[in-house]
């Protein structure tokens, strides 16, 4: 009984993801065909003649309604094609299978550096609490957490590219020398480009991160059960780590799920300013291209990673707290 | 404990990068040069390429019949370099015969021959194809097989720039491997991405977004490429692309833009700078017609004097200094430095402010309670359009806007993104709008494209029957050289006099480039159409030119 409640609220759970998605891809369509612009304006490097403008918009269809655009772009869909990428010169397929290996991999890192940092300096600030530990690393996570991601960035670059000359400011290889490293090498050659995209990425996570789970720790270590434990005589560090941390991480697997979306849109700053060729890099040069078919391919593609990132955080949720799983299967 | 981790992370990851195949190259031929750019081509097919970024590399890839020389000279043929026709003579005025290179291959080891000419011709004049140099070509009436190795071209008239239209638009394309796909279809066929030419290098890879790479053709006919392999790094912005050169990760980057970001180039020590004329011009284009509705006069810059009054109210030399500092000059019309036509004589308006406010009280705009002039009920207001993702632009428009409202003029800056913006502009949705472009050796092609009655982007609708006569007859080939330079000159102190723009800046080019690349040489309007002849000196080869991939 309790695993068929389980599996018809993971259906529904499903449906709405497919719901959701579904609801984005045509917001993004709409939007992005209503604005002004079109991929085929006349740059200052392509004096081209308006006709022959205009034979492109006709040739790709741009000139049809946007009903008879977006059925033919659905249907496309459904036969897994997601059309061409004007701006890029390929396929849209060809530009996200380049793109999504490196924003997953710029993701994940910060994502471990996020949570990974966060609970750390959580933990120390709740440890060391209002002392000068706490209240330093208090008002340096604010300012990291108050300061614009693309501008740490570029200080970050500043520093540790063209002053100190430690790391490289831009891609993820050495182009020239990549080629020619053995396999170690070239695993170096790519965690050194990945320092400062996923740092500034992760550092401001990890900021937010470090002062929710202070908060949850102090008020984890204030009740009863923490009494209870350090009255048995157990060690402070014992009491810390398993007996409060435990309990506070409960809003932490929530933090993990909201994670996700904040670096995915977080990336296409970073992408930017770091020329790390991800999604979010595509997403900036598609929009300002007007690339109706990679923009919407970019949301779908964002969209489906932001609602399974949601749905493994309930799911993880469930797994972890006994009173969730007695309510979703009720 | 945690620091004896850490530090044996940092040694396998030490050793790890220390782990490279440790090449064998030595000698002359030599060499990795990474360029920089945030130009993402989208084909490498020439006929189809749509950005600076891309005929860089294009020019690597394929040949034209023949080049412009470094004096940029478009009149004649004189200072014109052979590439793949070894010669070339007139039958008469309007028939030139190219004989090609016996010696010339594809790269696929197909010969060149003269069919490849004429059916390139074909190609770009295709409307299908939607070539930027469809226009350029029009002139051309024909192109023709002699014999496998001759092709005869036919001009519509002889002109003094006909033998430049001839080769300068137009790589040679492999008839060959292209024949068979439909032209509808150019701009995303395969063979855009992974192009087979003629020229001193051929294709590698392409990483989307992130590197295109070159490798020297050894068999080259008309000699050896010193540099062995070539690599276009693509990366977001100026910004990214300066990073990337000061901190060694690139080796050249064509243009550094603002000052300050040519003094930090300065100070990187691997980096060698290379000041040339610069090939590009920056300007505010009024619109002469009424905001959205061409029917109607413009109902400020509309007037002649207004306009006159406009230009004169702007110190454009110091506008131009606290923006450039020394790397522009303020131009004597639309035009580059690099240009013939460039010219001290030429007459310009010069800065009065005092001037350009009695101008416009004459013309009976009166200032009124805030300052800005009144005229029947009407403020003497200017919204300036200026695309979203350049701060020089916008650094130049609130200048403009501060000395305009010292003479009651009302501008209203107003940022849009590129799309948009070219948007509203090809509909005449604008006031005046910041204009920037990287031009063609020749002026013919430029003023054509913007000034002239019927212009492809005669967005300004500015129209002068003497103007117009003055241009017609300076391309004309029953002029002078001295007569066209005297035409021109008379024609660009018409534009002048009537303002249908604000000439603002011609910046001087710097190139950051490594110092360890001697025999550098760059062409204003193609900067790295010479890399071929560049070379790394066996001294001065480091790990990256050496190792072998």
């Amino acid at each position: 009984m309790r695993g068929t409640a389980a599996a018809v609220w993971l259906v529904r759970r499903l449906a709405a993801a497919v719901a959701i998605v579904f609801g984005v891809v045509t917001l993004t369509f709409v939007v992005i065909h209503l604005a002004p612009g079109s991929p085929f304006l006349p740059g200052p490097d392509r004096p081209v003649d308006p006709r022959v403008i205009a034979a492109l918009v006709h040739r790709w269809g741009l000139d049809q309604p946007i009903t008879t655009q977006y059925l033919r772009y659905l249907r496309g869909l459904l036969h897994g094609d997601f059309g061409f990428a004007f701006s890029q010169g390929i396929t849209v397929a060809q530009a996200l299978a380049a793109a999504i290996p490196n924003t997953l991999l710029l993701a994940a890192t910060a994502l471990v550096l996020d949570l990974g940092g966060g609970l750390f300096i959580g933990l120390l600030q709740a440890a060391r609490a209002r002392r000068t530990t706490d209240v330093a690393l208090g008002n340096a996570t604010l300012f990291i957490y108050s300061v614009p991601t693309f501008w740490l960035g570029l200080v970050l670059v500043f520093v540790f590219s063209i002053w100190l000359r430690w790391l490289p400011p831009t891609g993820t290889t050495t182009p020239g020398a990549y080629e020619s490293l053995s396999f170690l090498g070239r695993i170096g050659d790519r965690l050194l480009h990945l320092i400062l995209p996923a740092c500034t990425l992760g550092l401001v996570g990890a900021a937010g991160t470090a002062r929710f789970q202070r908060a949850a720790l102090l008020e984890t270590l204030g009740r009863d059960f923490i009494r209870t434990a350090r009255a048995k005589g157990l060690a402070e560090r014992r009491v810390l780590l398993v007996h409060a941390l435990r309990n506070a991480l409960l809003p932490f697997i929530t933090l993990v799920g909201v994670s996700l979306p904040f670096l995915l849109t977080g990336s296409v700053l970073i992408e930017d300013v770091f020329s790390w060729p991800g999604m979010g890099r595509l997403a900036t040069d598609a929009v300002l291209a007007r690339d109706h078919s990679l923009v919407t391919a970019v949301a779908i593609v964002a969209s489906t990673l932001v609602v399974t990132g949601s749905l493994v955080a309930d799911l993880l949720y469930a797994v972890a707290d006994p009173r969730i799983r007695a309510r979703e299967a009720s | 404990m945690r620091l004896r981790a850490s530090l044996s992370v940092l040694a396998v990851l030490t050793v790890a990068l220390g782990c490279s195949r440790r090449g064998g190259c030595s000698g002359d031929y030599c060499g990795t040069v990474v360029f920089v750019t945030g130009n993402n081509p989208k084909s490498l097919l020439p006929a189809v390429i749509d950005n600076a970024g891309a005929r860089d590399i294009v020019d690597q890839l394929f040949l034209k019949l023949a080049d412009i020389g470094m004096s940029e000279n478009t009149i004649g043929d004189a200072d014109f370099v052979p590439e793949l026709a070894n010669r070339w003579e007139w039958d008469d005025p309007k028939t030139l015969v190219f004989h090609l290179d016996p010696r010339a291959r594809w790269q696929d080891g197909v010969p060149v021959t003269a069919n490849d000419v004429a059916f390139s011709f074909d190609a770009y004049r295709d409307p299908a194809v939607g070539a930027a140099a469809e226009n350029a070509l029009a002139k051309i009436s024909s192109v023709t097989v002699r014999d496998s190795a001759t092709a005869v071209f036919r001009f519509r008239e002889h002109y003094p720039t006909a033998f430049y239209d001839a080769v300068y638009q137009m790589w040679i394309l492999p008839q060959h491997l292209l024949a068979q796909v439909p032209r509808t279809d150019w701009l995303t066929a395969a063979f855009g991405q992974h192009p087979v030419g003629d020229g001193p290098y051929r294709f590698v890879s392409w990483v989307p977004g992130q590197t295109i790479e070159l490798a020297a053709d050894s068999t080259f006919f008309l000699g050896r490429p010193h540099l062995r392999h070539l690599i276009w790094k693509i990366v977001s912005g100026t910004a990214a692309a300066l990073s990337s050169v000061v901190a060694g990760q690139a080796d050249a980057l064509e243009y550094l833009g603002s000052p300050a970001n040519i003094e930090m180039a300065r100070k990187a020590p691997q980096l060698t700078l290379y000041p040339y004329r610069g090939s590009s011009y920056a300007y505010l284009e009024l619109n002469l017609r009424a905001n959205g509705d061409s029917t109607r006069p413009h109902p400020v810059l509309g007037d002649r004097e207004v306009r006159r009054a406009l230009t004169m109210a702007l110190d454009r030399k110091a506008i131009v200094a606290s923006v450039f500092g020394t790397y522009a000059k303020v131009p004597p019309g639309p035009m580059p430095q690099f240009w013939s036509i460039w010219d001290s004589t030429i007459q310009t308006i010069p800065f009065d402010s005092a001037g350009a406010a009695r101008l416009l009280g004459a013309r009976g705009w009166r200032p009124g309670p805030d300052g800005i002039r009144v005229k029947d009920g009407q403020r003497l207001s200017v919204e300036i359009a200026v695309t979203s993702t350049s701060a020089l632009r916008q650094q130049l428009a609130r200048l403009i806007q501060a000395q305009w409202r010292a003479v009651g003029v009302d501008a209203q800056v107003q940022p849009l993104d590129q799309n948009l913006l070219l948007g509203r502009v090809a509909a005449g949705r604008f006031d005046a709008v910041f204009q920037g472009f990287n031009a063609d050796p020749t002026p013919a092609s430029g003023i054509l494209q913007h000034w002239v009655r019927g212009a492809p982007d005669h967005y300004s609708h500015y129209q002068n029957d003497d103007f117009d006569r003055l241009v017609a007859l300076a391309g004309s080939g029953s002029v002078t050289p001295a007569q066209s330079a005297a035409d021109w000159r008379s024609a660009m102190n018409i534009l002048n006099a009537d303002a249908p723009g604000i000439w603002l800046a011609a910046p001087d080019n710097v190139a950051a480039i490594s110092s360890r690349i001697a025999g550098v040489r760059i062409r204003p309007d193609s900067w790295w159409s010479q890399v071929w002849t560049w070379r790394i000196p066996a001294d001065r080869l480091i790990d990256r030119d050496r190792a072998v991939r």
